[in-house]
């Protein structure tokens, strides 16, 4: 089977990550955000994720949105650092809140059945998951300073969308109704692979709720390794400034 | 909550000292931390002996000693008061004696909460024993399953006793827990910043985050049991529609997490003891905190592993495994860590370090049976068998109680002045070391062999009452070290050596004052310029001329304050809207009874509330007292209309035959909204007594405006905890 999908959407990436080179700083994370879209969209996984298996499309959902984006933004050259942002912001909720719809909102039956369906619904999600992806993590890798949030309301940032992730997870895990209906129809491959449809919803759930949490767990862990390395340096200009 | 500035406390407290009033009175740091340790102690020794009448009963086969509903009741009590009434309390004291200390605060930022947190501390345990009284203790076991907690089973007062206790015990953890928080966060010294704290600070700093958020998951639990229980609802029983598997989902949920709150702050001691008897700096700080955070983020994930047996499913059980076995790495991370410390250094076995490597040894063992539990295939071969009994007793005495003791020779000498006996120490060691691995290790065989947990007899089959027997026999030992350990805790408090302000040669803070510390804890906080300050100290050279003294503008008490309790409260009503939603699937119910106009209308008031709370909190900035009692006052009365249109609510679904327990649908719909009326109703109380102390002018200082804002969180919370109640219940079903 010619399993490799070409995708419109990916070969605009890839043609716009030409454009983006220039500012790259670290391009290994750069190629590995390229590969991760290229998976995503292009790879025998896209193929699956198109009314075939809801677990694959779980897999490409965390590709666009957990994967890809944070990758993307930690390669670019960020501007010298400055003062972190503290405390509360509109900006960094919004952020937030448009990475926590980035899980809901795409599960929501009838859109998720559109995006599997209609090929300019499904580049729609696309082109959404991967700018909700990038919004949702530039207050953590973004690379103005002045946008970052400090260590802590991070990690508060970070935790919290976990536990949104994992209740959504949770739910598609043990949901008796199906969320996308388009894929608890009969189709060879899930048969001939003798998948059944609950036990694919359940893989997708946990997908999410497992691997998708853990996403967010290593960036904890991350922010705290850079905050501690700061120690590093005997700057006492640096102590005296805010902590918490 | 109380004033927020510890110095005024002092005022009223310094006077009086002496006696035993002043210990109940009192809202000393160190001396609740001491109260902490002693009720701990002598529920140790309540929960010990109940040990050691199971250890008798089973001392050899087909015994008729004890009966099964008195011995279901005996380990049902010895687990339940060895976690919520030894572990946590003796934690929790160690916390509150220490943290002030170690981070150069005064007090901890709450002395009256700490107060009532302590305070509730015995009242739950006694609640607890009462059920002896009234009619029988609980005998389901300190996870009390359902349905067997259920009334057709549990028909006895036992349970309830236990929920109620658990509660009670449950929102002085929280209260407690958030004292922690805000005092780390807002009281540490100048130059303490947050990458210097010492280990037992971060890491009793970040199971305040887990008590915080998993205590709530608990209570809610509790609650819906005891609805259950008292008003004859079904959520967690089958017949009726309820479900079983919720409670635990429910109880791991908390379950896991509260094995990180009893290990972690373990964790601390020994990142603490390990370094200063090896006269070596923690190899590696950044990756022992680092890993903590590790552990406490993936802990909330990974409670399905407790439930390998319940029938989740292949797809579950592999992804929990995975995520259970992924715990071993951070964990694994401080391990090394330790070891790496101890390398090449110049070890002191004192006794606190001959218990701290004691810890290493024996924790490891608990750790890698945990590892094999993580193992679905393992689990089913092992739950319920006495292999989990070893593996777990070797977590949380050969782990959390190691810890705890060697924790205790390390700072007793700060508490009392005097040091303990070494002597009677290291007999204490060794007689604890024999004692506990006769009684646990040969339990892995007894599981291996197939002998059931919680069974109060066993056949005489081969073998079984030769392991049971040298089990018992190490029991027996076990006790005997504990009364060597009272006794050297007795004797050395009346008769040790003087141990002077720093005996260990230690270098954390807590060492740079008196033995035991004067009521304010320091006449001065010596210069931090680093984590190992009295290091410093003593090396000083040119970094005494540097500037310290530039004060860090840490945030405000009463935000940070309000920000963990909102944090925990939504844990808590989270978890009601979870079982809203997972019995009320199916929109009918809601539909038939429910009236979206005049709810909306009433919610349209609680909405606006929040803004005319803000009016009046800008009015209060901007100096306008009158504009900003005006717009008080409307908040009141908004806030009043919505509970008044609730109850009114109420009224007609009662009339019409809707009770807590017709259906799934009316007992989550009252447990839900109910709670959430509950709340706003607390909120009109503290808003009415902002309205009372405004009317008196009393209104001009910082203090209030702090604590204004903070009611003002709190009531904003409030109102969006309803526009998610009033999306998912009113909205989903009447559109």
């Amino acid at each position: 089977m010619n399993v490799w999908t070409f995708d419109p959407i990916a070969l605009a990436i890839l043609a716009l990550a030409g454009l983006a080179y220039r500012r790259v700083a670290r391009p290994a994370l750069f190629v590995a955000a390229l590969f991760a879209v290229l998976v995503a969209l292009a790879s025998p996984l896209a193929f699956l994720a198109r009314g075939v298996f809801f677990s694959a499309h779980m897999a490409q959902h965390l590709l666009l949105v957990l994967v890809c984006p944070p990758l993307f933004l930690a390669s670019l050259a960020h501007e010298p650092p400055g003062e972190a942002h503290e405390g509360f912001s509109v900006r960094a909720v919004l952020s937030w809140a448009l990475g926590v719809s980035a899980m809901w909102l795409w599960h929501a039956p009838t859109l998720c059945n559109a995006a599997s369906q209609s090929a300019l619904a499904f580049h729609a999600q696309t082109v959404s998951l991967l700018a909700m992806g990038s919004a949702f993590f530039w207050p953590i890798f973004g690379a103005r300073a002045a946008h970052r949030l400090s260590t802590f309301g991070a990690l508060a940032y970070l935790f919290t969308a976990c536990a949104a992730c994992t209740v959504l997870g949770v739910a598609i895990t043990f949901s008796p109704i199906e969320v996308c209906s388009v894929f608890a129809r009969p189709n060879a491959i899930r048969e001939a692979w003798n998948v059944s449809a609950k036990a694919d919803q359940e893989v997708g759930g946990l997908l999410m709720w497992v691997p998708g949490c853990l996403v967010y767990a290593s960036c904890i862990v991350f922010m705290y390794g850079r905050y501690a390395r700061q120690e590093g340096i005997p700057s006492h200009a640096k102590d005296s400034s805010r902590e918490a | 909550m109380t004033t927020a500035d510890p110095h005024i406390e002092h005022a009223h407290d310094a006077h009086d000292e002496h006696g035993a009033f002043s210990w109940i009175a009192t809202v000393d740091h160190k001396r609740i931390g001491i109260l902490y340790l002693l009720t701990a102690l002598f529920f140790f020794c309540v929960g010990g002996v109940e040990a050691l009448l199971i250890r008798i009963q089973l001392a050899h086969p087909n015994s008729k000693l004890i009966g099964p509903d008195a011995y279901n009741q005996i380990f049902t009590m010895h687990g339940t008061t060895m976690i919520f009434l030894v572990v946590m309390p003796t934690l929790v004291g160690f916390a509150n004696y220490l943290v002030p200390l170690m981070i150069g605060a005064r007090d901890m930022a709450f002395p009256r909460l700490n107060a009532m947190s302590y305070w509730l501390f015995p009242f739950g345990g006694a609640l607890l024993h009462f059920s002896f009284f009234a009619g029988g203790a609980p005998q389901t076991g300190w996870f009390s399953y359902a349905p067997l907690s259920e009334t057709p089973y549990s028909s006895t007062m036992g349970t309830d006793y236990w929920a109620i206790a658990l509660l009670t015990l449950g929102i002085g953890s929280v209260a407690g827990a958030i004292n922690v928080i805000v005092t780390v966060v807002t009281l540490r010294a100048p130059g303490l910043t947050m990458r210097r704290l010492p280990l037992f600070v971060w890491m009793t700093f970040v199971t305040a985050f887990l008590i915080i958020l998993a205590l709530p998951v608990l209570n809610a639990a509790l609650v819906m049991l005891l609805v259950d229980r008292q008003l004859d609802a079904h959520v967690f029983q089958a017949h009726g529609g309820g479900s079983a598997i919720l409670w635990q989902h429910f109880f791991w949920t908390f379950g896991h997490p509260e094995v990180y709150i009893m290990a972690l702050p373990a964790f601390g001691m020994i990142s603490e003891i390990i370094p200063v008897f090896s006269r070596k700096p923690i190899f590696g700080y950044e990756f022992v905190a680092g890993s903590t955070l590790a552990i406490a983020v993936l802990s909330f994930g990974v409670w399905a592993h407790h439930m390998f047996a319940a029938g989740l499913g292949h797809r579950a059980d592999l992804a929990f495994a995975a995520g259970s076995m992924l715990i071993a790495v951070p964990t694994g991370v401080k391990i090394f860590n330790w070891i790496a410390t101890m390398w090449g250094g110049t070890i002191r076995f004192t006794t606190a370090m001959l218990f701290a490597v004691g810890f290493l040894l024996e924790f490891v063992i608990g750790g890698l049976s945990g590892v094999q539990f993580a193992s679905a295939p393992v689990d089913w071969n092992l739950t319920d068998s006495y292999y989990v009994v070893a593996h777990f007793h070797y977590v949380l005495f050969g782990g959390t109680a190691f810890a705890i003791i060697a924790a205790t020779y390390y700072w007793f000498p700060k508490m009392t002045g005097r040091m303990m006996s070494e002597k009677l120490g290291r007999w204490h060691f060794w007689l604890t070391v024999i004692g506990f691995n006769m009684t646990f290790f040969v339990q892995h065989m007894l599981g291996k062999m197939g002998m059931p947990r919680r069974v109060y007899t066993y056949p005489d089959l081969p073998n079984w009452g030769l392991l049971n027997a040298i089990s018992s026999v190490g029991a027996i030992i076990m006790a005997i070290s504990v009364l060597v350990f009272a006794w050297n805790i007795f004797v050395s408090a009346r008769r040790g050596e003087k141990a002077g302000d720093n005996p260990w040669d230690a270098w954390t803070l807590e060492w740079a004052t008196t033995s035991p510390p004067p009521h304010d804890n320091f006449d001065r906080v010596p210069p931090i310029h680093g984590r190992r300050p009295l290091y410093d100290l003593a090396h000083a050279g040119p970094r005494e001329s540097e500037k310290t003294t530039t004060r860090q503008t840490l945030p405000d008490v009463g935000a940070t304050a309000m920000w963990a309790f909102i944090a925990s409260e939504a844990f808590f009503f989270a978890i009601l809207v979870i079982t809203y939603v997972f019995f009320n699937l199916d929109k009918s119910a809601a539909a038939a009874h429910l009236d979206l106009k005049t709810t909306g209308i009433f919610t349209a008031c609680l909405f606006a509330s929040s803004f005319t709370l803000v009016f009046s909190e800008r009015a209060l900035a901007k100096g306008n007292a009158s504009a900003m009692r005006t717009w008080l006052a409307i908040t009141i009365v908004l806030g009043a209309i919505f509970v008044v249109g609730q109850g009114n609510e109420y009224r007609g679904l009662i009339a019409h035959g809707m009770g807590a327990s017709t259906s799934l649908f009316a007992t989550t719909f009252f447990t839900l909204t109910g709670f959430h009326g509950l709340h706003v109703t607390l909120g009109l109380i503290a808003l009415g007594v902002l309205f009372a102390l405004a009317r008196m002018g009393d209104f001009d200082d910082v203090k209030h405006s702090s604590a204004f804002k903070a009611l003002g969180m709190y009531w904003h919370f409030v109102d969006v905890v309803w526009v998610v109640v009033f999306s998912i219940v009113y909205i989903r079903s009447l559109t």
